[in-house]
């Protein structure tokens, strides 16, 4: 089920309103069950995979509990082969099979293998990863293992983060799912907003950049450097109000029962360096992969070599966690190789901030500092949203090309319209990227609004607690601003193509 | 459980954001009438003909290719007999279709020329939901002809609102409005028939390409289904249905082989038991009896293929 579906508009009130009227002990019961309706609504048989590693991983965290040494050991890697082999199959047999084929045809062999026809199950990435985290925890006594096998299937299942995370870790969910919680007035509505909030980002947002981008990244050899740049930039706004919207959804459902997901998203394109940029960007995916691999790999504490071969392997898992394609690793490694550029320039960019020179330039750093991250982040999203390598190689080649066309064209529409000055270029401008993007002037002087909105409430909560400052407002003032944005969502959602569009990150 | 200070806090809050939720739409609706000069705006005058032209009546179904491709005057003037055309657009599929069905009285003679493109998959066959909700914006209780008008009502009601919301920004910022930019596509360019009359006498630009035309390739088995339904439903009724090929262009023919049009006709024949009216023979007409699109006839085209279906139904009907 998708959050921005009218079926979860039914689903969500019907069952938060029955978890409140309901005793304490029987819901685990109800969010167990209805998190299964929500995930069989994609594919239903598929939630057989998920009870096979939650089966595996309950016996495998009393075993682990119950046990030491070796067989400890032993233990805690049947449960990683049981849940990494899932993945695996599903998500990485094929992509694997066509390497090797690929290859065997290379050299002259006769392969017989065929790839399977195999859809990948929603979300798997995301709950394999949390299963993990169970084990992982409880191996190494940071959690206590769960008895209760509905309350460690509701650990794994909990719908508003079942399919793209935040992926949570055993020790900050597993107790709040056993306590009760009562309705609050403050923490209810507040989640409601994070919840609205989110929908504006999803389907005001980043379905509305989903159309300037798609038409151009599905035949990007058919455009110049403008339309690129522009699709490029666009797409680095959907995924973000994509990603970070689904997870302020997840976040506000689980906050009206009571319950706190861990913070996703921290405003990442306001990062002044890559890694600033990773601690703001999918947190609970970049924290995975420091706890349960940077770190066991032996993190900064063997020198720098091994600490740039360290990070090079867990941004390069990193970008194979997101998907089977080449596309996806080298998205990874460019993250890797920025992250250890940045480790190697961090002390001397500091050093000459610091000198009393550039102390006067400090904003105009700061801002070189915030656009040359957003550029690198760009960058990397080319491979990340291309289709296949080669297509990404000609946008990447193609940058530069036809942008004094495009200069020219917009001057001249300029001239042509009613308007002079900066209203005219304003105006030409449009009329070029209506020309890109095949959207009418209205279209994109809606999705520049949108854009104001959500810049102007993102500085908000960048420099403070937008949510709580809001709150304090006049009533008046308040009631208006939540209308709106529900008209707003209504109005200018996902309504314009007719067809609910499924979250970016579900694919992984 | 639920604190009952809490809870009517709630409720009362709740209920204030959606009074003024619904205030508002309210308000944009109210201000945002149906756009007059959409092509859409016809389907009125087609409904208005489904009530009031007495029967016995011939009825004639599809997309554009129908609006553009057929001259309902001469038919009638040929037949003797009161003729409609319904033809509007391939996006609404065979909602038009289910219209029909409030209307239909004994004696009345249905002929269904549907888009090849419809029968592709069933969003093409049942309707596209953003052309849907202008189609319903134009006439509401149209959202019981639609496939799942329950399931369908959220969508196409915030499609509408999306619409109303960019004609009005439109009319701010142009002084026109959304739909400006159709060129000649307009609802006030259709006769008492409910033809298309804006291209005849035009010079359309026929540049168009190979692969702008459609060829049935995937066929969706719940679209014959549905047909069938249809001819039985209208014979329960007492009327007759028919089907009629959607013109073809002679160098789409000789592309593709005609095999793919053979494989459609053929299922046609295999699934329904509704006759056709087409000579298979002569399905392919010359490229320049087109207009703007490899659906649109224009009007040597439009004579050519209403002529031809004028002699078919005299057959079929015992006339000739």
């Amino acid at each position: 089920m998708l959050f921005n579906s009218f079926q979860f508009l039914v689903f969500f009130p019907v069952v938060t309103t029955l978890y409140f009227l309901i005793p304490h002990r029987f819901r685990w019961g109800l969010l167990l069950a209805a998190s299964c309706y929500f995930y069989m609504a994609f594919i239903p048989k598929y939630i057989l995979i998920l009870f096979v590693t939650i089966t595996v991983d309950y016996f495998a965290g009393i075993g682990l509990e119950t046990t030491q040494g070796n067989r400890k050991k032993w233990i805690l890697l049947a449960s990683i082969i049981a849940n990494v082999g899932m993945l695996g199959f599903f998500k990485y047999f094929n992509f694997a099979n066509e390497n090797i084929a690929a290859f065997a045809n290379f050299i002259d062999w006769n392969y017989p293998i065929e790839n399977l026809s195999i859809i990948l199950p929603i979300g798997l990435s995301f709950h394999t990863f949390q299963s993990l985290s169970y084990t992982i925890e409880v191996y190494r006594g940071h959690q206590k293992a769960e008895r209760h096998y509905g309350y460690l299937a509701l650990y794994v299942l909990f719908y508003p983060q079942l399919v793209a995370g935040p992926i949570e870790r055993p020790q900050n969910i597993l107790h709040q799912l056993h306590e009760e919680h009562h309705f609050e007035y403050q923490r209810v509505t507040d989640g409601l907003k994070w919840m609205a909030w989110g929908m504006f980002k999803k389907v005001v947002i980043a379905d509305r950049m989903a159309l300037f981008v798609n038409p151009i990244y599905d035949s990007p050899t058919g455009h110049d450097g403008p339309a690129l740049v522009f699709a490029t930039i666009a797409f680095a706004i959907q995924i973000y109000c994509d990603f970070s919207g689904y997870s302020d959804i997840a976040l506000g459902s689980a906050q009206v029962m009571g319950i706190r997901l861990m913070k996703n998203f921290q405003h990442p394109y306001f990062a002044r360096s890559i890694s600033e940029f990773w601690r703001r960007w999918h947190i609970s995916l970049s924290t995975w992969f420091r706890d349960y691999v940077y770190i066991p790999l032996g993190g900064n504490r063997a020198g720098a070599r091994r600490t740039a071969i360290n990070l090079l392997i867990t941004f390069l898992l990193s970008g194979l966690w997101h998907g089977a394609n080449w596309t996806f690793v080298i998205w990874g490694a460019l993250h890797g190789m920025y992250i250890i550029l940045n480790h190697w320039m961090e002390p001397r960019w500091t050093r000459l901030r610091d000198s009393g020179f550039a102390k006067r330039f400090t904003p105009a750093l700061n801002g070189l500092s915030l656009l040359s991250t957003f550029g690198l982040v760009c960058f990397a999203w080319i491979f990340f949203r291309a289709s296949t390598l080669p297509d990404a190689f000609y946008i990447t080649t193609h940058l530069f090309s036809g942008w004094p066309d495009f200069v020219r064209q917009t001057s001249s529409l300029a001239q042509e319209g009613i308007h002079s000055g900066f209203w005219g270029l304003l105006s030409g401008l449009f009329a070029s990227l209506n020309g890109i993007t095949d959207l009418t002037r209205s279209e994109i002087i809606l999705s520049i609004f949108a854009l104001v909105l959500l810049l102007y409430i993102e500085i908000k909560q960048h420099r403070g607690d937008f949510l709580a400052q809001f709150n304090l407002k006049q009533p008046v003032l308040r009631y208006i601003g939540y209308s709106l944005l529900v008209v707003i969502i209504l109005a200018l959602g996902t309504s314009y193509t007719g067809v609910e569009q499924a979250f970016i990150y579900f694919q992984f | 459980m639920i604190p009952k200070n809490d809870l009517l806090k709630f409720l009362k809050n709740t209920t204030l954001v959606v009074v003024l939720v619904a205030v508002a739409i309210t308000a944009i609706f109210i201000a945002t009438p149906p756009d007059d000069k959409h092509l859409y705006q016809a389907s009125l005058l087609k409904s208005n003909l489904l009530h009031t032209v007495p029967s016995p009546r011939i009825i004639i179904v599809g997309g554009s290719n129908v609006a553009f491709g057929i001259d309902s005057e001469l038919m009638e003037q040929e037949l003797g007999i009161p003729v409609i055309n319904d033809g509007l657009h391939v996006a609404l599929g065979i909602a038009p279709l289910n219209e029909i069905k409030d209307y239909l009285r004994p004696g009345d003679i249905v002929i269904i020329s549907l888009e090849y493109y419809n029968f592709t998959d069933e969003q093409s066959f049942y309707g596209q939901p953003q052309y849907l909700a202008d189609w319903v914006e134009f006439s509401p209780e149209r959202i019981w002809y639609l496939r799942d008008p329950y399931k369908q009502m959220p969508s196409i009601f915030t499609i509408m609102l999306e619409r109303k919301v960019n004609r009005q920004l439109n009319y701010y910022l142009n002084g026109f409005s959304y739909e400006a930019g159709r060129n000649f596509y307009s609802g006030d360019l259709f006769n008492e028939h409910g033809d298309f009359i804006g291209h005849l006498g035009e010079n359309g630009n026929k540049q168009f390409e190979i692969a702008d035309s459609v060829y049935p390739i995937n066929l969706i088995e719940s679209a014959y289904v549905f047909l069938e339904d249809f001819n039985q439903f209208a014979l329960s009724k007492g009327a007759m249905v028919y089907y009629e090929a959607q013109a073809h262009r002679q160098t789409n023919c000789e592309q593709t082989g005609k095999k793919h049009l053979d494989r459609f006709f053929n299922r046609l024949k295999t699934k329904t038991t509704i006759p056709l009216l087409t000579n298979l023979d002569q399905l392919c007409l010359p490229d320049d009896y087109f207009y703007d699109t490899p659906y649109h006839l224009n009007e040597q085209g439009r004579r050519v293929r209403t002529e031809r279906l004028i002699d078919s139904l005299k057959v079929a009907l015992g006339l000739k």
